[in-house]
């Protein structure tokens, strides 16, 4: 069987974030493996090591990306493919491109997360199950392989939660709760760096463009009251402040 | 033809659906509107959306799947020549609109805080690098658009529209649902409400959650919850505000033994005011407060919910 999980490289979690030239600039900000992404390469790492065959991490974005690949395959996944374009491209045109080649894989099932970090979209999974004729089952908590042909999912809804079973192949995304990455080890690290990873040049054109990016932090008032004396009087002097100055409730 | 897919629970439209209408008449200039509700027994909802727009589609494909509302809203778009299509952002809606995108090879603006036209492309902003950065795109038709909800106000019902069945092709592969999990919501979902009250880890307890309900309740307001909490199961996950939960953008949130994790932030940073109930007045919610109360949230809640039982008297 064949595991693909399609990930990107995004800002920290932690970054502080500058614009430059009216675009999010990257300089000095470290960049990692997108958190729900990486849900997405332990799992199909752990199908792999359960069922045999093959886990592959697949990418489309800038050179950059190759280091979030290069983590992926520290992780244990076996090779990576790399769609090199610069530049943003939107997630429908991006899941156009990666299912041409997925299509080559033919692959059991494709993992990603369900939002990443950078552009807080998600839509790549759908799109791609879209593009490649497959169901999609969006927020997975847990997978269950039955045979090759089929699998029993429990995924997230709006309210609630729904066990699936679901054909295969199909596209999964990933949520809080369906696995714990693992770290890199250094032998595996090591390891990485003579796996394959096979560069394909792109030449994307975006549906969509990024005309401007700007940081706008609300200005807090920051008013502070001490209710550690006199929580009631705290109390009624916030709500107080909610009806008559900020006029909320 | 610019087609409104229009949210509803069965028997009314949801507030997201007149907001989608007013999204899609703010486009008025790329084309005429048409409306289209998807599900089963769909006469009263259909009867509701013709008051706003001048031609409702139906289209009876049962239960939701992703595979059966892409399915259904494509039909509509090759029916009625849409280029645009407007829907109300939400989990389940990201989703399929992402599957109706590629079919209609379209671009897709996501969870979009306004939207409008220079006569021949869509402009929208939306936030992105978990809800810090906001950005304008721009596209060329075909577009799909999603509305984040709370951003527009609700359309006003016009006119009396006609209404019309369409055919829908059943999709192939399909997922089956073996047992869905619906969670009981009391009162106004999370993702509309306007009143926010969120507890964490700083309560202690499952049952100190009544206190925070009893608030919610009084102010009209919804339940929110931090990954902490869910984690350790005293609220169910539908609850979560964050990064892996949802995003909520209220006028007023109230987080209640909130620590303020960035994780947390990037789901609640948007609200048009923040308050904060905290011990520790060096916790990181402190910085993105408007009003914020240090002391003991054991003892400012009961307080709190005497004071708005008395306001709302």
């Amino acid at each position: 069987m064949k595991f693909i999980a399609v990930l990107r490289q995004v800002p920290d979690n932690e970054a502080k974030l500058k614009i430059e030239g009216g675009q999010v600039s990257l300089g000095g900000v470290t960049l990692i493996l997108d958190g729900m992404d990486e849900w997405a390469v332990e799992e199909v790492i752990r199908l792999k090591e359960a069922h045999g065959g093959e886990a592959v991490v697949m990418a489309l974005g800038p050179e950059r990306f190759e280091e979030a690949l290069r983590t992926a395959l520290a992780m244990g996944a076996d090779r990576a493919v790399h769609l090199v374009a610069e530049g943003y491209v939107d997630p429908i045109s991006q899941a156009q491109h990666l299912a041409e080649t997925i299509r080559e894989e033919a692959p059991t099932l494709v993992f990603t997360g369900g939002q990443q970090a950078d552009w807080d979209s998600q839509a790549l999974g759908p799109a791609l199950a879209e593009a490649l004729g497959w169901p999609v089952v969006t927020w997975t908590t847990q997978l269950e392989l039955e045979g090759e042909t089929q699998a029993k999912a429990k995924h997230d809804l709006d309210e609630g939660a729904e066990l699936v079973r679901v054909p295969l192949p199909a596209v999964f995304t990933s949520q809080q709760g369906l696995n714990e990455p693992r770290y890199p080890t250094l032998p595996g690290i090591m390891k990485a760096k003579k796996k394959e990873l096979r560069k394909v040049p792109l030449s994307v054109q975006s549906k969509v463009e990024v005309l401007e990016q700007t940081i706008q932090e609300r200005q807090r008032l920051n008013q502070v009251i001490d209710g550690s004396k006199d929580p009631v009087a705290a109390a009624n002097q916030l709500i107080r402040l909610l009806h008559e100055e900020a006029k909320v409730i | 033809m610019i087609l409104v897919i229009l949210d509803h629970d069965g028997s009314h439209l949801r507030k997201g659906a007149l907001e989608a209408i007013a999204r899609a008449r703010q486009l008025s200039s790329l084309g005429n509107l048409a409306g289209l509700v998807i599900g089963e027994n769909l006469g009263a909802v259909a009867e509701e959306a013709r008051n706003y727009l001048p031609t409702v589609y139906t289209a009876e494909v049962g239960s939701y799947t992703p595979e059966r509302w892409a399915a259904a809203a494509y039909a509509a778009v090759q029916k009625s020549g849409a280029q645009v299509v407007v829907v109300a952002s939400s989990r389940q809606s990201r989703t399929w609109t992402a599957r109706l995108a590629l079919k209609m090879n379209a671009a897709l603006l996501e969870d979009t805080l306004e939207s409008s036209t220079d006569g021949s492309r869509v402009l929208a902003s939306r936030y992105s690098f978990l809800n810090r950065v906001t950005e304008k795109q721009a596209a060329h038709l075909p577009v799909v658009l999603t509305a984040k909800p709370n951003t527009t106000p609700p359309a006003e019902p016009q006119g009396q529209g006609g209404i019309e069945a369409l055919t829908v092709e059943q999709p192939g592969a399909q997922v089956e649902v073996l047992e869905r999990v619906a969670e009981q919501k009391k009162g106004v979902s999370l993702s509309e409400a306007t009143v926010v009250v969120t507890g964490g880890r700083g309560l202690g307890s499952a049952e100190a959650f009544a206190g925070v309900e009893a608030l919610a309740s009084v102010l009209g307001g919804a339940v929110g919850a931090t990954r902490a909490v869910v984690d350790a199961g005293w609220r169910p996950y539908g609850e979560q505000v964050g990064q892996t939960g949802k995003t909520v953008q209220p006028s007023v949130y109230i987080a209640l033994g909130v620590s303020g994790a960035v994780q947390h932030q990037a789901g609640m940073n948007k609200s048009k005011y923040i308050v904060a109930v905290n011990k520790d007045a060096e916790a990181p919610i402190f910085k993105i407060t408007d009003y914020g109360v240090v002391g003991d949230v054991h003892q400012v809640l009961p307080a709190l919910l005497e004071a708005a039982k008395k306001l709302k008297d």
